[in-house]
């Protein structure tokens, strides 16, 4: 493995941050290994985003900008990425663990016989091989791992965690041609349930509600309020995604999403195990709860013991102060 | 039609799980296995799915699993699958997951399919990567993340997540769909399921009958894992004890001031 190819995920006209950070992470593993990095981006307003990417560390830029793509799902990008690939001969290949990273890396590393190393949360060269870091049983273990009886390979990486590196690289464009192939798969519409929200996977601030919210109503009001006044999203624990109080995409935990945001507020939630390990490499861990006997008291940065409910509504409110004078 | 449900055994959630340093795999001796709680949407959705086309359409369960796994398959035999075959083989010991979704394709080309349905991720391992990568072995379409399936004129229709919605999107049979736990509530096995599934079939494959052409294992895998180590444990934090909510609120703020946070 000598270069590194990024995927580049996007949504109307723009990258998404994990897909920077891709891209970043890419660019330091090229330069370990001593090769170049290529950054792949397809789909409608693909050459908006390209242009934008000047901005990062990327040698190559390869674009397939065509607004028909968009009924096809991911399969376009699945071909772009892999096309890159064996153009670009033995090389790392780097996507961000997301709904859309994980289904276009898999599938280019099946076509490319090639390993994945999922929720990777380090990259390093030793001795020319490409190691990943990876959190493993609920964080508790970290595994180093490499690739192997393959010239390429897949690293997923956790959004959140690889810094993003704003100096610009060569960032020459190249236009990929379209395959001309007639795709099986057809996105027949496409509903935004939460168009300005963040998914908990990528947010740096998460806000999460659990058993004490006693409703759904915290979920729409006050947390949705709270994480808003961040810039952040709102995550549960399971027994508010299994009462029913909130849908599963936002669940933190074993049966739901491992995230490591900047910081997580972990409202009326007792931090059992099934979801510690779904938010215990958060940078800084705040609680609050009505009960300071609660197992997230043993690894929370700071615990508030109070009422959740008198206590989020004022917080929003300082916090949108001490964000407006800022801004 | 015939619809298989690849399914994977893990250590019961609950379990206190932990690493082989020697072997660097996962300890699944002394701890009890169990159906990946993900699967079972899997296999709730297959049911549906037969149920509805009632056209003498079939759900067979696959797993690749050591021989002692043969006992929790049947659990899924007794939520109502006809039918189940397993793959077990020395020689799969210490596949990647490249190596896993090679010989499950395989096996499951094998045996013919219409519909492959998988959870969206194990317990244990988590990646999520499976489904696209047993999709592309087996050179059909991968419909991931699906909350809602329904196969009309020969075609998988599904409602497919996403961060912020849904979409719907549709392939032509034969297709692949992993199946998210918003999508239905998976049934107990009832009495009579579980004494039916005594008497169902559970068929065994080993690797002399895929006739694969790569090496799988650890030897044939794509990653190698080199070491483990153990994270430093988070320590307690402070604990502030709040009388209302302005003092609350206050507590917490100047906490994130004082890591720049705010």
């Amino acid at each position: 493995m000598k270069n590194a190819v990024a995927f580049v995920e996007h949504k109307n006209g723009a990258a998404r941050r994990s897909s920077i950070e891709a891209l970043c992470a890419a660019r330091a593993a090229a330069d370990a290994l001593g090769g170049t990095v290529h950054a792949v981006v397809a789909g409608p307003q693909a050459a908006a985003v390209a242009a934008a990417l000047k901005a990062y560390p990327v040698d190559r830029i390869h674009v397939l900008d065509d607004a028909a793509l968009a009924t096809a799902g991911v399969d376009p990008q699945v071909d772009a990425l892999e096309s890159v690939a064996r153009a670009a001969g033995p090389s790392l290949l780097v996507v961000a663990n997301t709904m859309i990273g994980r289904d276009v890396g898999s599938r280019v590393a099946a076509r490319l016989a090639a390993g994945v190393n999922a929720d990777v949360t380090g990259i390093t060269v030793q001795d020319g091989r490409v190691v990943c870091l990876s959190p493993k049983l609920g964080g508790t273990t970290i595994t180093s791992c490499a690739f192997k009886n393959s010239d390429y390979g897949v690293a997923a990486i956790r959004p959140n965690v690889f810094p993003v590196d704003a100096r610009a690289g060569a960032g020459e464009l190249v236009t990929l041609a379209p395959s001309g192939k007639t795709y099986a798969v057809t996105v027949e519409d496409e509903v935004e349930e939460a168009a300005a929200e963040l998914g908990v996977e990528e947010a740096s601030v998460v806000v999460s509600g659990g058993r004490g919210m006693g409703g759904p109503e915290p979920f729409t009001g006050m947390l949705h309020d709270l994480a808003e006044a961040f810039g952040g999203a709102v995550g549960a624990s399971r027994a508010a995604v299994d009462a029913g109080w909130i849908s599963h995409g936002h669940q933190v935990g074993q049966t739901g999403k491992t995230i490591s945001p900047q910081l997580y507020v972990a409202v009326g939630i007792s931090g059992a195990i099934q979801h510690k390990v779904g938010m215990r490499t958060a940078a800084t861990i705040v609680a609050i709860n009505k009960d300071a006997g609660v197992p997230i008291a043993d690894f929370a940065d700071l615990l508030v013991v109070g009422d959740a409910f008198a206590i989020v509504p004022e917080l929003t409110k300082l916090v949108r102060e001490a964000k407006a004078v800022h801004a | 039609m015939k619809i298989v449900v690849t399914v994977k055994l893990v250590p019961d959630t609950n379990a206190d799980k932990r690493i082989d340093p020697a072997t660097k795999r996962l300890v699944r001796s002394g701890v009890d296995i169990v159906l990946n709680p993900f699967d079972e949407y899997a296999i709730e959705a297959a049911l549906q799915l037969r149920d509805k086309l009632a056209d003498g359409s079939t759900v067979t369960i696959f797993s690749m699993t050591p021989e002692n796994g043969r006992e929790v398959v049947r659990k899924a035999l007794a939520m109502g699958a006809d039918d189940a075959v397993i793959l077990s083989d020395p020689g799969l010991a210490g596949s990647d997951l490249w190596a896993t979704a090679y010989a499950i394709a395989h096996a499951i080309r094998a045996g013919g399919f219409d519909l492959v349905l998988t959870g969206t991720q194990s317990t244990d391992a988590i990646s999520g990567d499976l489904p696209g990568m047993l999709a592309e072995n087996l050179g059909i379409s991968a419909l991931t993340y699906a909350r809602e399936l329904d196969i009309t004129g020969g075609r998988l229709r599904v409602k497919r997540e996403t961060e912020t919605g849904y979409q719907t999107v549709s392939a032509p049979l034969p297709a692949l769909a992993s199946v998210t736990k918003s999508a239905n509530e998976p049934r107990y096995p009832s009495l009579k399921g579980i004494m039916g599934a005594k008497k169902k079939a559970i068929a065994t494959l080993a690797l002399a009958d895929l006739g694969l052409t790569e090496a799988v294992g650890s030897d044939g895998s794509r990653t190698e894992v080199l070491e483990l180590a153990t994270p430093p444990a988070r320590e307690r934090g402070r604990t502030v004890t709040a009388a209302d909510g302005p003092e609350g609120a206050r507590a917490v703020v100047e906490f994130l001031k004082s890591r720049q946070l705010l």
